[in-house]
This record gives C-alpha cells, structure tokens and sequence, in this order.
C-alpha cells in the first residue's frame, strides 16, 4: 500500500456516530416490537392453517378437517336451538289466541243475554202501555 | 477489519442480542453512510433504517460474517439509492475548488489534518459508484472481490474503477497540496 493510500486509509477511518445512536435504535426496535401482534401468525399454532394444501405438515389436514366437523356440528345446534325457540314462542302465540277466543266468546254471551234481557222488557211495556199514536183508542170511537 | 462477533450472534433475536449487534457494528454503519453523504443527519437517519431493516431481518441471517456482509450491502445499496432519489449533482473532481488559503507544506506528515480533511472532501465528491467502492476499500479495508460481491459486480470491474478513482484522488491532491513524495 502506497504513502497516499495510508493518508486515504488515515481520513476515512471509521467514526463513531453521535451519543445515543445505539439507544435510538433499540427505542424503534422496541416500538416496532409492541406494535406487532403477539403471538405473530408465523410462530404460533395458527400457522398450521396457513398454506393447508402444502403437503409439508402433517397436522393441517387433522386441522382443517377439526374446524370443518366443529362448524357443522355448531349449525346444527344452531338449527336445532333456532326451531326449538321457534316452536316454543309459537305455543305461546296459540295460547294466547286460545285466551283471548275464550275471553271474547264469554263477553259475546253476555252481550246476548242483555239483549234478550232488553227484548224481553220491552214487549212487557208494550202490552201494559199501547202506543198512543197506533190508531184511535176504543173510548174516542165510542164517542165518535 | 471485520471484529470478531460470537458464533450465536445472529441465532437469536432478542432484543438484547440485537443491541449487542448494534453497538458492534454502529460506526461501520454510519462512517460509511456519512463518508458517502457527507451530512451527518442524514447518515444517522441512513444508519437508523438500516438497523431497523436488520432488525426485521435477523431471523434470515444465519451467521455473525452474514450479518456484517448484509450490513455493508444494505447500507452501500441505501446510499446510492439516497443519492438517486435526492438527484445531488454530481461534481467532477476538476469542479471542486482548490484548497486556496490553506498553507501546506509538501513534505506531509502522517495523518496530516489538512491533507485529511482535503481527502474527505475529495473522496465525497467522487461518483456514487467510485466513491463508494474508495470507502469499502480505505474505511473497511475490503478487496476488490469482496466489493464486487457487496455490488454485485465484476471484480475486474472494481480494480479499474478504484484505480481511476485512486488516480483522480492522487492528481488533485497534487495540484492542490504538492505533491505527495513518498507516495510509493
């Protein structure tokens, strides 16, 4: 190595960087790591949904077929809790249509026997008390 | 003038470990990033990022000579990409002025001050390419083929590039300075 080359190797030796430049750089590594979700998708057991062709890892096909049995079996009782609450809430309704059927039909009766019982009391009156202006009363065609 | 790191350095991605990284290898970092910039800022702001993509990436990196090869190639590459996107113009050598003013004698001295700072600028000054590969060459201390490696180019490549630079260096310090006498 040449005299000028040493002078070129003497100017650009190394310099260290300003204080705290080391700290700066772990306070944005640490923020980065917070910022990230833990467990990342690539290190926990999730990661053995991803990719579930690849022929790699035995578990995935156990795996997607457990998630698969799991949503049937969850529709299923899904369905069957659904038409259970359904069947139920329709006893309730025919219940209650059967009540109000019987309260009506128990107000229609006595609606009825009050208007016999009017019926009735009218015709009594019509015979004690005949209508003054249905004709001429037996004295006034006698008198005539 | 790689340091020896520990075999396990790059095996675990602690946080710990990582500022063990950090602290090994700032100045290699940021002397390279400020020697090609010549903007203390931007170097540490340079330096920064390249640690942070080091961060992300040390679960890839199999070994402590992978980690400093990565190093030098992510930071090399950043810098001319840096110097791309903020369009700097490039200064000839023959278009920098003359060091007038300063009173220098010609029979220099080991680690001349004058003649050290007039090497800095002369050296920013060079084109991206050349400049960079002076600076793996004189602040690392690397051969032309593990340059070529960084830059992925030829090596042959790199002989040519750093003797012309070493020529232009040599040439102005000369008009400028005096010439450089025990230069062999």
């Amino acid at each position: 190595m040449t005299r000028f080359e040493d002078e070129l190797k003497n100017a650009l030796r190394r310099q260290a960087p300003p204080d705290g430049f080391a700290d700066r750089v772990l306070a944005r590594a640490a923020e980065q790591d917070s910022r990230q979700v833990k467990p990342s998708w690539r290190h926990s057991w999730l990661r053995i949904f991803a990719q579930p062709f690849a022929p790699a890892n035995p578990f995935r096909w156990a795996a997607v077929a457990a998630v698969a049995v799991g949503m049937i079996v969850g529709g299923v009782h899904y369905r069957n809790v659904h038409v259970q609450r359904e069947r139920a809430q329709g006893e309730a309704a025919k219940a209650q249509l059967l009540l109000a059927l019987r309260i009506a039909g128990g107000k229609l009766q006595l609606a009825k026997a009050r208007v016999d019982q009017i019926n009735s009391g009218q015709v009594n009156s019509d015979q004690r008390h005949p209508d003054p202006n249905s004709g001429p009363t037996a004295n006034q065609q006698e008198r005539e | 003038m790689a340091e020896p790191v520990p075999a396990e350095e790059a095996a675990d991605v602690t946080l710990g470990d990582f500022a063990e990284i950090v602290r090994r290898h700032q100045s290699m970092v940021f002397s390279t990033a400020l020697r090609f910039l010549a903007d203390p800022p931007a170097a540490e702001e340079l330096a920064q990022d390249v640690f942070m993509q080091l961060h992300a990436k040390l679960n890839t990196l199999k070994s402590p000579e992978h980690v400093v090869f990565w190093l030098r190639k992510v930071t090399s590459h950043r810098c001319i990409d840096r110097l791309r996107r903020s369009r700097m113009p490039q200064v000839s050598l023959d278009d920098l002025p003359d060091s007038a003013g300063l009173e220098l004698s010609t029979d220099l001295q080991p680690a001349d001050p004058f003649l050290s700072r007039r090497l800095k600028q002369l050296v920013a000054s060079l084109p991206a390419k050349a400049r960079l590969m002076v600076i793996l060459r004189y602040q690392e201390d690397l051969s032309a083929e593990d340059i070529a490696g960084i830059l992925d180019m030829p090596a042959a490549t790199v002989k040519s590039h750093l003797q012309r630079a070493l020529a232009m260096l040599r040439d102005k310090v000369v008009s400028t300075m005096g010439e450089v006498r025990s230069d062999k």
